[in-house]
């Protein structure tokens, strides 16, 4: 019983880690009141302004990006002559973080600015609380007049709008290397749908421009053709909005969801991420005459054109559709759209309807301001021209001019600009207080973490001046680590510190091997020190290949590394360790088998088929890695017989066999590594299945650290130390960051026919955290026998685990106001609370109660 | 490596149950006790970092180039630094002894009584008879031979050695290789010219260096700072500030040498002095926990 040896306080302590974390979660997510309800016309706007189209296709391309339209390399030449002619209006629609699918859907249908909690909800994509079925968005503003909506592409729109939508066919990017089958599902539609008249909106959501991103970059070769294929969607609808007389008044949007960056992952805050590119199409804008060049040359900054908020779409649909602007929306109507109405009056009407609308989110989330005539002299004297004030000084001028006597003619001129002002203001107030910090709950948050380090400090207090040097590094490395997280580029760069840290221990136990050589010398040269000499070189080396194997983080992110740049040139190289490995870990599990045959040759027998699932996944996932290997020769003589899900199926329930074999055997057998060791064998092939297949190599880079490591029989805390910094420094070797784009989906359906959140939270997380979960489990066959009862490693890791989330709890509250807040230091707490909950108090602690009652009762 | 270990957490050295002929350690080495050797060895750092402070901007313009400008120049400095303040190798007891009497007895007890492993065992009596006599040409040939063979020895062993740490150390491997060696070079020469010049390549002691067992004193000293100063430099390339000067071997650089000279000073303080870092618990203090 690990945590009970070391004591009521350090179970406590892990009692109190989810408390603190939800209390402070509470206070950290910003909750914003939303409005109930639907927008509606009272009598005088329904009949000031004249709707100029009744139909909308609006078509996402999911992470098109600027210059994929706009840039002279780009493949939208039919769209670009469209632009060319003025029936296509060119903007930049700025994507603010996160830029995940799901946020931005919310953003450019409610008009609002999604909660960074939509980022995790994106990930649960089934979670119905995430539903918009009852906000207020464009698409419930036509329901509710009545229309016909239609949807193809990306399912996320099922999810978003249940019962929303007439006819739909969702699909799901199951597998990125699906560059063509997402999208022809989409496309095969189109022809029908323009033939039909009955609909309002049509929604289509390509998907395969995205895959391509994920799969190969913005500058893949299948990036060319995707465009194309693209500009001949666009081809087919606006030739159809020429011809047929149903679709006259339509109007075309095509935007991007998000950008990408230069890797193809989006999520972050970069330019390339936050960039995609918006159009509105319709013979009719030729009137507005804005004849624009294209194609441009390609901009760093990639502001093509002119660059609007996401959320100006809503209001932008809504004056034109003549619909309500939905309640929560903080967009701003784009005035290019205003000269598609005659009269000045009309176009003031869309403005004011505009700023009063955004008044009333203003009234809603600032009840203590006063916007009346009172207020004009005490904000507009402070000079203030943003924020609260600028909001409420730019709304008295326009009462003010209100007010005064204007003509009608110069109505528009005089107030529009006002009224256009003040929206300006009001959006970026809106928009800058998405976050309502609780500080109170924040700092309690804090403390009730701060306990949890204090109850456990003693006991680490007694470990670190039993062993001194060890103790010391152990201080360094924690305090080096917490007030890393008050520094945004450390925070996105944190796998440097624990490569680092990781040389200095390795230094460490280098010195202290070379110490006890040194003091033995003279009394018995034991035969092992002559090769343990090279102990420390090999894991200096082998570390070196973890470091270089996956480039992570932000600054590095592009350079070149194993996994992506030098695998798919050599896929010998590649298939030749992938096989090393799997022949390594079936020789592991053959030999930590009893002695019967029949079970000896299961083993055997499961290896090869998770060998095969690995291939089979790798073919239907990461085709490049095939392409001129002799696996790939192999591959097609296989008979197709199983689907991947029974396969995957199939090994897990070979493996949970085995696990509970190990708690079987225990009883009978002397030896008490044996059941352990099954178990690590296991969950070694377990984790393997949940790899990437360009990470299955580093298990064997693991084994060689392993058993170098063994070899120099450390001392406890020497072991718990090691395996920490060896937990964190493999996450971040699989191609783990602090980014949440970086969170790897890919093997989180193996074995999954449908959706299930814990079965799939469960399959991620063990696919991200691969190799903390397998250093978690050697610490324990690492560990020597005879002090266990001394050490206590659950106390050591809980006091590191705590104090990093006092740290990081302490930054997010310390920096929230950071401009970098949303996009660094939050989803580093995220990413804390799953090492803290998931990583620390599932698998190490309960983990660790799990094994001891492996080997302890013989 | 160690971190702060070394510096805060050193162990009383004597401990009177290992007998110290167990280990024939070379005793520490201090600088020579004359006026010109003790202002120089002062002055030696301080010049190291005004150089490196002055050639920064060249530094970070055109890494390379200055960096292979600056070698001659350092391994001349470092040259004379261990001719003027340093004993040469072999010569070590000589010099123990001729300042015996004075504090070194007590700063540094473990020196042994028995004979040092020297490079050449025939010659201390020897040198130590030149090194009373008047500064002659054979006195001058004795500085000046050690003198060579550890520019030998830096340049042809300890650089391609610290250029292998430093990649396994994280430096990239693929590109910046004239960086990764003249870094290196720059780093032997900073901590090995007096490290092979006071010891030669009397085997134990070279053992001891690896195994980061020396007891303190300033050769030691300063070859353990540079490396350690080197690591810390690694600590601000991850930053976001996009200065020309994070690029890879600059910080190390500079760390290494700011490493060098404070490891160079603080050594020779009596606090630290000839003091060894205790890794290893010895038997009695084993016995004693246990007992505990």
């Amino acid at each position: 019983m690990v945590i009970l040896q070391c004591g009521w306080a350090t179970l406590f302590a892990n009692l109190l880690l989810p408390v603190g974390i939800l209390i402070f979660s509470s206070g950290f997510f910003p909750y914003k009141p939303l409005l109930p309800g639907l927008a509606t016309f009272n009598e005088i706007d329904r009949n000031a302004t004249s709707p100029v189209f009744d139909k909308v296709i609006f078509m996402v391309v999911d992470a098109l990006r600027s210059d994929f339209v706009y840039s002279n390399e780009s493949g939208f030449l039919f769209t670009q002559s469209l632009i060319r002619e003025g029936a296509a209006l060119p903007f930049t629609a700025h994507a603010s973080s996160p830029t995940v699918t799901m946020p931005r859907l919310k953003a450019m249908t409610t008009g609002s600015v999604p909660s960074f909690l939509d980022v995790i909800l994106n990930i649960a994509e089934s979670d119905t609380s995430s539903t918009l079925a009852y906000q207020d968005t464009w698409l419930a503003q036509l329901k509710a007049r009545g229309d016909q909506l239609v949807m193809y592409g990306d399912d996320t729109w099922l999810k978003l709008f249940p019962g929303m939508f007439d006819r739909a066919d969702g699909t799901t990017s199951f597998f990125v290397s699906d560059f063509i089958e997402v999208d022809r599902n989409v496309t095969r539609h189109v022809p029908h749908e323009l033939a039909r008249s009955d609909w309002s909106a049509m929604i289509m959501h390509y998907l395969g421009l995205d895959h391509i991103g994920h799969k190969s970059g913005p500058k893949s070769p299948f990036m060319a053709s995707k465009h194309q294929e693209m500009d001949a969607v666009v081809n087919e609808i606006y030739t159809a909005m020429q011809q047929k007389s149903h679709l006259q008044s339509t109007l075309f949007v095509l935007c991007g969801d998000h950008g990408m960056n230069d890797a193809g992952n989006h999520g972050g805050s970069s330019a390339g991420e936050t960039s995609p590119a918006l159009l509105f199409i319709s013979p009719k804008l030729q009137a507005l005459g804005a004849q624009l060049q294209s194609p441009i040359e390609q901009l760093d900054d990639l502001q093509y054109y002119q660059t609007v908020e996401q959320a100006d779409i809503t209001p932008t649909l809504a004056g034109l559709l003549g619909m309500p602007i939905p309640l929560n929306s903080l967009g701003v109507f784009i005035p290019e759209f205003l000269d598609m109405w005659d009269s000045g009056a009309q176009k003031l009407h869309i403005l004011g309807r505009n700023a009063q609308q955004l008044l009333n989110t203003i009234k809603a989330t600032f009840p203590n301001s006063a916007f009346d005539d009172d207020t004009i002299a005490s904000s507009c004297a402070s000079g203030a021209d943003s924020g609260i004030e600028g909001a409420q000084c730019a709304w008295a001028q326009v009462q003010q001019l209100r007010s005064s006597n204007i003509s009608a003619d110069e109505a528009f001129s005089m107030i529009g600009p006002a009224l256009m002002r003040f929206s300006r203001v009001a959006q970026d107030v809106m928009s800058s207080t998405a976050s309502n910090y609780d500080v109170s709950r924040l700092c309690l948050g804090l403390m009730v973490t701060a306990i949890a380090v204090l109850l456990v400090s003693r006991t680490v207090f007694h470990e670190c001046t039993r062993s001194a040097h060890t103790g010391v590094f152990l201080v360094f490395m924690i305090i080096g680590y917490g007030s890393m997280m008050f520094a945004s580029s450390y925070v996105e760069e944190e796998q440097q510190f624990w490569y680092w840290i990781w040389s200095g221990w390795m230094f460490y136990l280098h010195i202290r091997f070379e110490a006890s050589r040194l003091s033995s010398r003279s009394t018995a040269g034991s035969p092992p020190a002559r090769y343990a000499a090279l102990a420390t070189l090999g894991l200096a080396i082998s570390q070196r290949f973890l470091r270089r194997w996956n480039q992570t983080g932000q600054k590095f992110a592009a350079e070149p590394d194993i996994a992506r740049k030098f695998f798919p040139g050599h896929p010998a190289v590649f298939w030749g360790l992938v096989i090393l490995t799997y022949v390594d870990a079936g020789r592991h599990l053959f030999k930590s088998l009893p002695s019967v045959a029949l079970l000896r040759l299961s083993a055997l027998v499961l290896t090869a088929l998770a060998f095969m699932f690995k291939v089979n996944f790798a073919a239907a996932d990461s085709p490049e890695l095939l392409i001129d290997s002799f696996i790939s020769r192999a591959v097609g003589t296989w008979p197709d017989s199983f689907s991947l899900v029974w396969q995957a199926r199939l090994v897990f329930g070979g493996l949970a066999c085995y696990v509970l074999l190990a708690f079987f055997i225990q009883k009978r057998s002397g030896n008490a590594r044996t059941p352990s060791t099954l178990f690590h064998e296991a969950l070694n092939l377990f984790l393997m299945m949940q790899s990437r297949a360009t990470n299955i190599p580093l298990f064997l880079v693991f084994r060689v650290q392993a058993m170098i490591l063994s070899a120099m029989s450390l001392e406890g805390i020497q072991v718990t130390v090691t395996t920490l910094i060896l937990q964190y420094m493999t996450f971040f070797a699989f191609g783990g960051s602090n980014a949440i784009s970086s969170v790897d989906l890919s093997s989180a359906y193996n074995g999954i026919g449908s959706y299930s959140v814990i079965l799939v939270g469960v399959l991620t997380f063990v696919s991200n955290w691969a190799g903390p979960i397998w250093w978690a489990s050697m610490s324990n066959l690492l560990r020597p026998q005879r002090d266990s009862g001394v050490h206590s490693p659950a106390a050591l890791s809980t006091f590191h685990i705590a104090a990093s989330l006092v740290s990081v709890m302490a930054a997010c509250t310390a920096l929230r106001t950071h401009l970098f807040i949303w996009t660094v230091f939050s989803p580093k707490y995220l990413y804390t609370i799953a090492w803290a909950t998931a990583n620390h108090v599932a698998v190490n602690m309960l983990g660790g109660i799990g094994l001891s009652y492996l080997p302890a009762r013989k | 490596m160690a971190s702060a270990t070394p510096l805060s957490a050193v162990n009383p050295p004597s401990s009177p149950s290992q007998a110290p002929a167990e280990k024939p350690s070379a005793p520490p080495v201090n600088i020579l006790p004359s006026q010109l050797a003790k202002v120089y060895s002062y002055v030696h750092p301080v010049l190291l970092l005004t150089l490196c402070a002055a050639r920064f901007q060249a530094l970070v313009q055109d890494t390379v180039q200055e960096l292979l400008r600056d070698l001659p120049w350092l391994a001349l400095l470092q040259i004379s630094y261990v001719v003027l303040c340093l004993p040469p190798a072999g010569s070590t007891q000589a010099i123990e002894a001729g300042s015996d009497g004075e504090e070194k007895k007590k700063a540094a007890p473990r020196s042994p009584s028995s004979p040092a492993v020297a490079l050449r065992p025939g010659k201390p009596g020897y040198r130590r008879k030149q090194h009373t006599g008047k500064h002659d040409w054979s006195g001058a040939w004795a500085k000046l031979m050690p003198a060579f063979l550890s520019l030998t020895l830096t340049s042809l062993l300890a650089t391609p050695i610290l250029a292998v740490l430093l990649v396994l150390f994280g430096a990239p491997l693929t590109t910046h290789n004239p960086e990764t060696v003249l870094c290196a070079a720059h780093m032997a020469l900073l901590s090995a010219t007096a490290l092979v010049y006071v010891h030669g390549v009397d085997g134990y002691v070279w053992k001891e260096v690896w195994g980061i067992a020396r007891p303190v004193d300033p050769v030691w000293g300063s070859a353990l700072g540079t490396g350690l100063g080197a690591w810390f430099g690694a600590i601000p390339i991850p930053l976001d500030w996009d200065r020309p000067w994070q690029a890879f071997p600059i910080t190390i650089l500079v760390g290494a040498y700011i490493g060098y000279a404070l490891g160079s000073l603080i050594s020779r303080t009596p606090l630290l002095y000839g003091k060894r870092i205790q890794f290893v618990p010895t038997e009695t203090e084993e016995t004693e926990k246990k007992t505990n």
